[in-house]
């Protein structure tokens, strides 16, 4: 338990709250009735899903002719989906594990539906690689399982397979990891009904948690571990994501900068995600003292970060191109600015690089009503980058005679409306019936139990440095709860 | 097997003797074989137990699926069949009037590819592409299979019963017969149609080529005193001149052109020696993107450089030139004049050719060749050419006849003139007014259709005939499988009608033995002859060359001037490579052949010069009335889609015959069907537009050039399936610091920078050695392939071969607009220069790399490599993930978006059975016919002898007229593969990237001076 806490501690939940009020505000949304604004949103979403999922029936069921692609561009709108929403999952597992190793006590009002957002979004993008096989139901030819085809295995060389064990695993843990995040909160849940399915349900999923001080000391360790084990994942996953393009030969995608550059993106992507997410979840479920300024100032720092890192990756991208005065790969980078789908480059460039420059200011940043169109366009403009990677890398590359233009039909795009459809209906459905916002984390960063309070400062908060870090020691960090 | 004729074999009780009523509905598709000795169809009349019945029946039933049927082996085993092994039956392309030589694989008894006769005397192993496709004509289910009779099925015996007896009549009233049919290179059926018309008071036969050369034949009528096509011998001309003929993609005989044209120049001699070719034109053609030296002129240019040349040559040669020369032309004299020079140099060894329909240019050419000596040695007149003896002037008599209602009897061979004819519409009233109307089409054509008597011949492959393509070499047709339907060769139907019955190998036989058997000299016996002749698929004999008499320099006249309007247009109807004069319109491969030039496929188009189109801010698509003078005032203007062509002159328009006929609207079908799917048919159901109503009698000859024709906007929109979309090899302008850049995919030279290489040491840098050894050792055979760049023509050829060998699917126009064709080979066309282009023909198929970029990606294995060095595709494991495609440099590989129409179950008897047919969601490509390679390996293990370099031809490589392509073992130094690895012309595409790619390319090579100011200027026709 420690003596002091930190000075950025206290106010990172306003309206001084007892665990008690926690407990009955976070839980407030999981009994009542749904708002008429959720079932608005459900039914969308709904309604997207049930498009998608007519749109992949028909595909699945015709082939992939139904889609834009052509000999020349054999990936487009899939691909570009299915590296978004790997990206997008990101932000989840860096708020939930890294943070969590970093100390960063502020993830706690976030990280819940941050980690659901993970897993949704690598359910959403693990469809993409299904659907886009010209023959889906032979998707388990991915994974080198024991078979009676003689000697007949997968090939370790190709980084598909390598994405099927990334995604696998990262699936894994995630789901994992969230659980195990959820399971005091459960036990709360359960507590707090008395009887009937959703009791034993509860019952049956927080596992007999009993609040004791082992039963504690077992969860926070395996939680450590998990972090721990989690953490490689952000950076893994992306590297290999990245890798499908970076061991192609395509100029634009034959790149060693791919796997930093993907890795930033996917935190720049999913940062962004998280934001839109939450600002929408506070707004909604009325959870402002939970989610504060602060929060979202520390995430829009977070994507002034990463944007700048983007940019970067956009800048050196060209000057390797320019400098390497390899003919294709120069024009590669050229065409992609200012060749046919040019526009596509301007709009990754714009959202991903320009807009978020907003976010230098202070008064942008407490500004929700600025803070939420740029978490939206930098997803658009992310979007637009796998977009532009992969088709205008494909779609004119080495023999001017297979250069081709790419279209999408309704079909891709009522896929991708789809797979926004799937990620939000299991958003909207886990703000009903999971709480949103870990509550055993945040009763840890109420001031409750500290006896030794200390005023907010003046000062604005602050990320602690490192020194900070040192001096408060491990011990710290999650301590006082009961 | 001398009891084969009475024998009936059956596969199952239910087909044989306990058949029930559906199978003998079935079974009535293939009547009892005609009489025939059995000791030629014995080995053929088990046909009907094998595979047709059975397939039939299926379709029939109505099913798709194949019915559950019980097989039983055969008792005592026919002769020369051996489940799954081929045999070639030697025999003659039937797809137009060049009879060329092919051999027939045949499989199970049934023909399942056509491979070029490579001893043949006229094709020597080339095929075309039309020749290739011919092969689906056989196995079309929209061919007729029984005779018609006022437009309902009626049996033989009905028409010929109604036929003899009108027949008989005018006999009694001294009625007019006319027999119009196109070329007929048949000894035997020409001989026989005499004799039938023989027998009337006033019997004519009338021969109509829709791509006529009738002109040439007329103007040596003119010069020589005789009516005829003189052989044109293009291997022995070291300067070629030719006035927009295209002798290697339509003109002729263009197998054989192509063969002799790449003789001339395969830079394999030391010294190194090619023929020097200049071509006059206004479109741009398959031979003129050949050509060394290409001027673009108008048709107005042409007559006038014609003159101009043939004034410089009477100069050389002393001879007074009658005709006024009129210098004020816009061709340079230099160009006439380093031409006219070339030519006179090269005195007996020249040749000047003329594709124009003006018997005045004709005489001309005839001129030139005359004062170049050319006649006895590249113009051979005492072995003259047969294959076109259209006679223009005679077809027009016929017209009138017809419109005045005299003729009693007309028979149709080979020909569609309601389709084919200017006066078309006119045409069908005609026929219908005609008593006795008789055509012979094998489908319902729009001749067909009004014909009231519809007796539909056999197909080449069903029937016996012969073919005299040039004098004295005669070529046989044997069947190579029993008549699918209920058809009759018409050597059969004029013999009944005749009244004298005989069966078409009979007539064929009896007429070798009487007229060709003695022009044998020192042949002992005919059987023998016989054997020796049918074996080899030809029989070389004597002829007495025909008589002509000095050249008459009287024939010379004038060159009618005309010009033509800065605003009109001069329009220029041409034959497509694939489609010629439509002939084959409803052949679904030939339609999705890109065309050799403008990379279109199922569509004709109006071409305009990038000029003329931006003059008239036109865009490629929109459509445009083409609109004629009012001579035509009653025939609808034609609106077509406009295409840019670069080379071509800016005062012409060129448009396409052989498109819109009725037979295309089968097509509407033919792609994919789903949600998005856009019409593989045009507006009014065809493909294409007929532009034959723009063809005009002039000067007693069929003319393809329209002079006055002006443009008019509609406002429309046609999408035009190109399978390339990018035209050069430049780079897209509007791309900065690169723009107008060249890549360097294609290599090109001159003939003086290579003589001057040759010279030099070599300075083929020697080939750097990787920083790791190959993980391919190769230790057996390497398989590899080099494709000369100079020989291959872009005729397309291969293209449908391997169509045709590996089982590729036809996706249909909006697929092609899609970019999804399924061609393993194609031919890249890019141009470079601004005004005159120059154009490259690239054929791009699987390279086979050694590193090979799509072997490393796939998840599953599908694609690995073969210890040969092949890239192997797994159809079975492939799971469609396309990142091969995508990490594919030459993007050569194609992926089953769909799965293709296989629902022609007749079609589908055309299908290799050596070759998976692909389903959908799976990546296919080249293999270099790993098929073929297995098949030599069995049989060299059989014989215990290691393969033989040549054994193994690829499917492409044996159907290339100009034999670009070779294919052999690079392991093995003596083989030709591994000595043109060699070569200093030696390149591979994208050798920087150490793909290693098995394909060598030979550089092009031009004959023409230095380094030359083209090529480094560019353009963007993208």
């Amino acid at each position: 338990m420690a003596d002091f806490v930190l000075p950025a501690q206290q106010s990172l939940i306003a309206g001084n709250k007892t665990p008690a009020d926690v407990t009955r505000d976070i839980c407030h949304s999981l009994e009542g009735r749904p708002t008429p604004l959720w079932w608005g949103g459900f039914l969308v979403a709904f309604s997207l899903l049930l498009l998608g999922g007519a749109a992949v029936t028909y595909e699945v069921a015709t082939g992939i002719g139904t889609w834009g692609v052509n000999r020349t561009v054999g990936w487009a709108v899939g691909i570009t989906c299915f590296v978004f929403w790997i990206g997008i999952g990101h932000a989840g597992t860096l708020i939930s594990a890294i943070l969590f190793l970093l100390r960063q006590r502020w993830r706690t009002s976030v990280n819940r539906s941050a980690e659901a957002m993970t897993i949704f979004a690598v359910m959403c993008a693990g469809v993409f690689p299904m659907i886009h096989l010209g023959r889906p139901w032979m998707a388990y030819w991915l994974f080198p399982y024991p078979n009676t085809r003689g000697s007949l295995w997968v090939n370790f060389r190709s980084p598909l397979v390598w994405d099927a064990f990334a995604i696998g695993t990262y699936f894994t843990i995630s789901l994992v990891f969230w659980y195990l995040g959820l399971i005091p909160d459960l036990a709360t849940v359960r507590d707090r009904l008395c009887c009937g399915f959703r009791h034993k349900l509860a019952s049956l999923l927080s596992l007999g948690w009993n609040g004791s001080f082992r039963t504690w000391h077992r969860y926070e360790s395996v939680y450590l571990m998990l972090a721990g084990l989690a953490t490689p994942l952000v950076l893994s996953v992306h590297t290999i994501v990245s890798w499908d393009f970076a061991t192609g030969i395509i100029p634009g995608w034959h790149a060693t900068i791919f796997p930093p550059y993907f890795v930033a993106g996917a935190i720049f992507s999913g940062v962004a995600m998280v934001l839109t997410l939450v600002l929408v979840a506070r707004k909604t479920m009325r959870l402002e003292d939970y989610i504060t300024i602060r929060h979202i100032d520390v995430m829009c720092k977070l994507l002034l970060l990463t944007s700048g890192i983007v940019g970067i990756a956009y800048a050196t991208e060209f000057f390797t191109a320019l400098y390497s005065t390899g003919p294709f790969e120069e024009f590669a980078f050229l065409n992609r600015a200012f060749g046919p789908f040019g526009w596509s480059y301007g709009i990754m460039v714009s959202c991903n690089v320009l807009v978020p420059q907003l976010l230098w200011f202070r008064k942008v940043r407490s500004n929700l009503w600025m803070v939420f169109p740029i978490s939206i366009l930098i997803n658009v403009g992310m979007w637009f980058e796998r977009f532009v990677i992969i088709v205008t890398s494909l779609h004119r590359d080495f023999l001017p005679s297979s250069w081709t233009n790419y279209r999408p039909t309704p079909i891709e795009i009522s896929m991708l409306l789809g797979s926004f459809g799937l990620f939000f209906t299991l958003f909207l459905l886990f703000c009903r019936l999971l709480p949103v916002v870990a509550m055993a984390e945040v009763k840890g960063v109420l001031h409750v139990g500290h006896e030794r309070r200390v005023e907010l400062p003046a000062t604005p908060p602050s990320f602690p440095s490192v020194e900070e870090l040192e001096a408060v020691g491990a011990g710290t960090a999650r301590g006082g709860l009961g | 097997m001398a009891e084969g004729k009475t024998t009936k074999y059956w596969k199952s009780w239910k087909e044989g003797p306990g058949a029930s009523p559906l199978v003998q509905i079935s079974r009535d598709e293939f009547p009892e074989p005609l009489d025939r000795p059995a000791e030629q169809f014995s080995r053929r009349s088990f046909l009907k137990a094998v595979g047709f019945t059975a397939a039939v029946a299926t379709a029939g039933a109505g099913c798709s699926h194949a019915p559950v049927e019980k097989a039983i082996p055969y008792l005592i085993q026919p002769e020369e069949i051996i489940p799954g092994v081929s045999y070639f039956y030697a025999t003659t392309c039937g797809g137009c009037s060049a009879g060329c030589g092919v051999l027939a694989k045949n499989r199970d008894s049934r023909p399942i590819k056509l491979e070029g006769n490579s001893e043949h005397p006229i094709s020597r192993g080339g095929l075309c592409a039309i020749g290739q496709a011919s092969l689906l004509d056989l196995y079309d289910s929209h061919r007729l299979k029984e005779p018609r009779l006022d437009g309902k099925v009626a049996s033989w015996e009905e028409v010929d019963r109604e036929i003899i007896a009108r027949l008989a009549e005018i006999r009694k009233s001294v009625g007019s017969v006319r027999f119009l049919s196109g070329t007929i290179l048949s000894p035997t059926l020409n001989a026989q149609i005499k004799k039938f018309l023989g027998q009337f008071n006033d019997g004519r036969h009338i021969v109509y080529d829709a791509l006529s050369s009738s002109a040439i034949l007329d103007a040596h009528q003119e010069t020589h005193g005789q009516r005829l096509l003189p052989h044109f011998r293009f291997d022995k001309a070291d300067v070629i001149a030719s006035f927009d003929a295209d002798f290697l993609g339509t003109w002729i005989s263009p197998v054989e052109f192509t063969r002799d044209y790449a003789a001339g120049r395969r830079l394999d001699t030391k010294p190194l020696r090619m023929s020097y070719h200049a071509q006059f034109e206004s479109r741009l053609s398959v031979t003129g993107a050949k050509a060394d030296r290409r001027v673009r002129v108008s048709p107005q240019e042409l007559g006038e450089s014609m003159v101009r040349l043939a004034s410089r040559l009477a100069r050389f040669a002393g001879a007074p030139f009658p005709l006024t020369v009129n210098d004020s032309a816009s061709v340079q004299d230099a160009v006439l004049e380093d031409l006219a020079k070339k030519l006179w140099q090269a005195r007996g060894r020249s040749l000047v050719v003329c594709g124009v329909q003006d018997v005045g240019l004709q005489v001309l050419a005839n001129y030139m060749n005359e004062l170049l000596e050319n006649y006895g040695s590249t113009v051979d007149v005492a072995r003259p050419s047969l294959q076109k003896g259209g006679n223009d002037r005679e077809l027009q008599a016929l017209l009138d006849e017809l419109k005045g209602g005299k003729v009693a009897a007309l028979f149709l061979y080979g020909v569609n003139p309601v389709y084919s004819l200017p006066h078309g519409p006119q045409f069908a009233e005609w026929i219908k007014q005609v008593p006795l109307a008789v055509s012979f089409a094998d489908r319902l054509d729009e001749t067909s259709a009004v014909a009231r008597f519809v007796c539909p011949d056999h197909h080449a492959l069903e029937s016996w005939s012969d073919a005299e393509p040039v004098l004295g070499h005669i070529s046989l047709f044997q069947p190579a499988i029993h008549p699918l339907g209920r058809t009759r060769a018409a050597l059969e139907s004029f013999a009944i009608w005749g009244g004298q019955p005989k069966t078409a190998y009979d007539a064929v036989r009896d007429y070798w033995r009487e007229n060709i058997f003695p022009r044998i000299r020192g042949a002992a016996d005919f059987q023998s002859f016989w054997d020796r002749s049918v074996e080899a698929g030809f029989a070389v004999v004597s002829a007495d060359p025909p008589k002509t008499t000095k050249f008459r320099t009287t024939a010379l006249r004038d060159v009618a001037k005309t010009t033509v309007a800065s605003d009109k247009f001069s329009l220029v109807l041409y034959p497509k490579v694939a489609m010629l004069d439509g002939r084959h319109t409803e052949n679904p491969w030939l339609q999705e052949l890109p065309d050799p030039i403008s990379k279109v496929t199922w569509d004709n188009y109006a071409c305009f010069s990038p000029r003329a189109a931006q003059r008239l801010g036109l865009e490629e698509g929109d459509v445009v009335r083409v609109e004629t003078d009012a001579q035509i005032g009653s025939s609808p203007a034609l609106e077509l889609p406009i295409f840019i062509q670069p080379g071509q002159h800016d005062q012409i328009i060129a448009v396409a015959l052989g498109y819109g006929s009725k037979g295309t609207e089968r097509f509407s079908d033919i792609g994919p069907k789903w949600l998005f799917a856009r019409p593989d048919v045009g507006e009014d159901g065809r493909i294409g537009k007929n532009a034959s109503p723009l063809l005009s009698f002039e000067d007693g000859t069929l003319q393809y050039i329209r002079e006055g024709v002006s443009i008019r906007k509609t406002g429309k929109r046609h999408t035009l399936a190109s399978t390339q979309t990018h035209q050069s090899l430049t780079l897209p302008g509007n791309v900065p610091l690169l723009g107008g850049k060249q890549r360097e995919i294609v290599r090109e030279t001159t003939l003086p920078v290579l003589v001057a290489d040759a010279k030099s040491p070599s300075s083929e840098p020697s080939k750097a050695n990787g920083l790791w050894p190959p993980d391919h050792p190769y230790t057996g055979h390497k398989w590899a392939m080099a494709i000369d760049l100079t020989a291959c023509t872009g005729c397309s050829s291969c293209v449908v071969a391997c169509q045709a060998e590996n089982n590729i699917s036809v996706v249909g126009k909006d697929e092609v607009v899609r970019h999804r064709e399924m061609h393993w080979m194609r031919i890249d066309r890019y141009y470079s220069g601004q005004e005159d282009v120059d154009v490259v023909h690239h054929p791009m198929l699987c390279q086979q790399c050694d590193n090979a970029p799509c072997e490393t990606v796939c998840p599953v294995l599908a694609t690995v490599h073969s210890a040969e060095g092949l890239n192997q595709q797994i159809y079975n494991r492939c799971v469609g993930t396309r990142y091969c495609a995508n990490n594919c440099p030459y993007k050569t590989r194609r992926f089953n978006w769909f799965n293709y129409m296989r629902e022609d179950h007749l079609q589908n008897l055309a299908l290799n059975p050596d070759v998976t047919v692909r389903s959908r969601g799976v990546m296919e490509k080249c293999t270099f016919c790993v098929q073929r390679i297995e098949a030599a390996r069995i049989e060299a293990r059989r014989h215990d002898k290691p393969i033989a370099d040549g054994q193994i031809q690829t499917a492409c490589q044996q159907s290339c007229p100009a034999q670009a392509i070779v294919f052999g073992d690079l392991n093995d130094p003596s083989s030709r593969v591994a000595k043109l690895a060699q070569d200093r012309r030696r390149f591979g595409v994208l050798e920087e990237f150490n793909f290693r790619p098995s394909v060598n390319y030979l550089a092009l090579v031009r004959n023409r001076e230095g380094a030359e100011e083209k090529g480094k200027e560019s353009q963007n026709h993208g």
